[in-house]
């Protein structure tokens, strides 16, 4: 009866950019020193897939790799009115970059099929690279958009519209489909009093949280640990540093009357040669 | 047909001197115009070919070629290789992988070093790639080298070693005023997406010898999963950011979306200049995606960036750093942004900005006469 069947979305928990995050001596983040939170661009996938089950039906069920502490951010998710989640935490995933997250990813998707839609966000903002959606995509052998700043579902089909330098695209796809989901798509809404109830609800009673966040490691989801964590990540950083501060060299005018510290620049500076 | 990669790969194999040296660079292409970026890399890529002592080649995909692949090795390119089907006209992902992936199955062994633009385009289709030859990716790089790397982890033994003429790709790493190194030596093709607007072109050299080689193009049902129904592109930006000689810049310090009115009266005294905005701003909804500056929105190198009530967090500062000259404007002398401007006035933008307005303004009307002056010397001249 409802067009769509599953709705998979992927949330990763990340440092808190407002608190400093420790770095390690091999340049990865420490994330024991910092505080923590649901990354920021993960939050407009949480809403498309929120949206698409209201309008479309479906099933939401949220997918995140990290430690246990992750946990958080599943209750969140929870409150703002996802129907389940699942949290692949196993100690051989620490190190993986962007191919060995989404080898562990991947095999976790296979373990939980079948989905008609996968939603993630841009980019996490410690990862930063924008790769684990299209790398995930391309081991699934399904179609992707990428930049999605909108989009409805007709005839089993997604349209939708794609940033593109310069403007934007609108383009079709067959389902299932991946969708990486722009910062400009709409905010998360507010967490609903059902979800919020809910959660109260799972924090005292630990097997019914445990049935609604499902934690599983790489044995359940049958993935090979020689692919997975450090030994699966085909990229190290070597090296960090820091960045050079200018500092020092600016000229800065302050105090003074308006008219003579923008006339400082402008005689100063070669901006005139710019003028209409 | 190679679409059935699906399957779990061997653990990666060592492959410790690069036996194939050849650098590729995936070109972009819109309506059959070669994109900035992709000149930009070709300066990059030629000189990390020089480094490894290997050869630069370009692979261009689309529809209806002329001279773009002459273009190319102009730029520095010594071998194009070109897929042209009435398919690829447009970029799509699925497509242009297969047709990529397909001809680098070709090579044995495979190229050395793969690079693209960190633009949408760059960064929705390098991933799949890397995700299908397993090797790997680093995003969005600032500077790219050639280098050796001995690897001594005991954790990971299998990739123990020394390998000299590694890619480095070189990139700003989270909320830290920190530069990360990133290598992947045991795999070829070694990738990496660069950041528009920061690596350096090679001038024009038409001179310059090169291959061209056409590409077969085998596409299947199942590239053709995705169809592009409308392609919109902002006809009212009169100059692109990533082309303008000045851009005036807002923050959040404009107070309000009104403020960049302002902001476009400032702009409008120059030529060439475009609109430039915080993501604080862009997030709030004041301006459109397009006009943000920083590291997830457009890296930029006018010869001036005024930034107007912008605190200069480094997430924007790695987007306009590298500007030749930065005025700043900010009310408060500890904001950030007076580290590295090179001229700054402290102040409200609602006080300074139309002074300088009105400054330039009155220098503005005397060097249209100049200019108009010297036209008509020059048209005696020519008589
Ligand atoms: C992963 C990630 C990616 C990001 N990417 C980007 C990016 O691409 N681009 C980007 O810009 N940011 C980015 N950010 C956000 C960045 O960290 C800052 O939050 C943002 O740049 C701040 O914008 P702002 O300078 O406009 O605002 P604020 O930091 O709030 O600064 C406003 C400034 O205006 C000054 N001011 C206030 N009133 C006036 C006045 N009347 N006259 C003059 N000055 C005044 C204040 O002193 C202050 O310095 C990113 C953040 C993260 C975590
Ligand atoms: N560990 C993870 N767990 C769940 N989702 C993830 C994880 N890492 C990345 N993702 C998803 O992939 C997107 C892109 O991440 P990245 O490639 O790290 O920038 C994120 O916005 C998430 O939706």
């Amino acid at each position: 009866m409802s067009d769509i069947g599953n709705i998979f979305v992927l949330v990763k928990q990340v440092p808190d950019q407002s608190a400093k995050a420790g770095i390690n001596p091999d340049g990865t983040i420490d994330r024991s020193k910092a505080k923590r939170m649901i990354n920021p661009f993960d939050r407009f996938a949480l809403q498309a897939a929120l949206e698409t089950k209201k309008k479309y039906g479906g099933r939401i069920t949220v997918i995140s790799m990290g430690p246990p502490a992750a946990e958080e951010i599943l209750l969140e998710s929870l409150e703002h009115g996802v129907d389940q989640c699942k949290l692949l935490s196993d100690r051989r995933l620490a190190a993986s970059d962007t191919l060995a997250t989404s080898y562990a990813i991947w095999k976790t998707v296979e373990y939980l099929k079948p989905f008609d839609l996968i939603f993630c966000g841009l980019q996490t903002t410690d990862g930063d690279t924008a790769q684990v959606g299209p790398s995930l995509a391309e081991r699934l052998d399904i179609p992707q958009v990428t930049y999605c700043e909108d989009f409805r579902i007709e005839n089993k089909k997604v349209i939708a519209r794609r940033v593109i330098e310069g403007g934007y695209q609108w383009v079709s796809s067959s389902l299932p489909c991946l969708i990486t989901v722009a910062n400009s798509y709409h905010h998360l809404e507010y967490k609903n009093i059902r979800g919020a109830k809910l959660v109260q609800e799972l924090l005292r009673n630990k097997d019914k949280k445990d049935e609604l966040i499902k934690t599983i490691n790489l044995d359940q989801v049958n993935a090979d640990p020689i692919l997975c964590g450090l030994k699966g990540s085909p990229t190290i950083v070597a090296k960090t540093d820091k960045v050079a501060e200018i500092g020092g060299s600016c000229f800065l005018q302050q105090g003074e009357s308006v008219d003579s510290m923008v006339q400082e620049v402008v005689s100063k500076t070669n901006i005139l040669e710019f003028t209409r | 047909m190679n679409t059935n990669k699906a399957q779990e790969k061997q653990p990666m194999k060592e492959i410790i001197t690069p036996s194939n040296k050849e650098v590729v660079v995936i070109a972009e292409q819109v309506n059959g115009e070669i994109q900035t970026v992709t000149v930009e890399l070709l300066g990059a890529g030629r000189r990390l070919a020089d480094k490894l002592g290997g050869k630069l080649s370009c692979f261009l995909i689309g529809s209806e070629f002329s001279n773009q692949p002459q273009e190319l090795i102009a730029r520095g390119a010594d071998v194009v290789y070109v897929a042209d089907n009435p398919a690829l006209k447009d970029y799509r992902v699925l497509p242009y992988k297969k047709v990529i992936v397909d001809w680098i199955n070709n090579f044995c062994p495979p190229p050395h070093i793969m690079l693209m633009g960190s633009t949408t385009t760059g960064r929705d289709l390098a991933p799949r790639i890397a995700s299908y030859f397993q090797t790997g990716l680093t995003a969005d790089c600032t500077e790219l080298d050639i280098g050796p790397y001995e690897h001594t982890n005991k954790m990971d033994p299998d990739k123990i070693g020394l390998y000299p003429g590694c890619l480095y790709a070189i990139r700003p790493s989270f909320g830290e005023s920190l530069k990360a190194r990133i290598l992947g030596p045991w795999k070829n093709p070694q990738m990496a997406t660069a950041r528009p607007g920061v690596m350096i072109p090679l001038d024009i050299d038409s001179s310059r010898k090169g291959e061209i080689i056409n590409v077969p193009v085998n596409l299947t049902e199942n590239e053709l999963k995705v169809d592009i129904l409308e392609i919109v592109r902002e006809i009212n930006e009169t100059v692109k950011l990533a082309d303008a000689n000045v851009i005036v810049s807002g923050g959040f310090g404009l107070g309000n979306a009104e403020g960049f009115e302002l902001m476009n009266e400032l702009a409008n005294c120059f030529e060439g200049s475009a609109l430039g905005a915080s993501r604080k701003v862009v997030d709030l909804g004041w301006i459109s995606y397009q006009h943000q500056v920083g590291q997830t929105g457009k890296t930029v190198r006018p010869k001036i960036y005024i930034a107007c009530g912008i605190s200069g967090a480094i997430q924007h500062r790695v987007g306009m750093d590298k500007s030749s000259l930065i005025i700043a404007i900010n009310k408060d002398p500890d904001a950030p942004i007076f580290k590295f401007a090179h001229h700054g006035i402290v102040g409200d933008v609602y006080h300074i900005v139309p002074e300088m307005i009105k400054q330039l303004k009155v220098h503005t009307k005397s060097t249209t006469n100049i200019k108009e002056s010297s036209n008509t010397e020059k048209e005696y001249a020519s008589v």
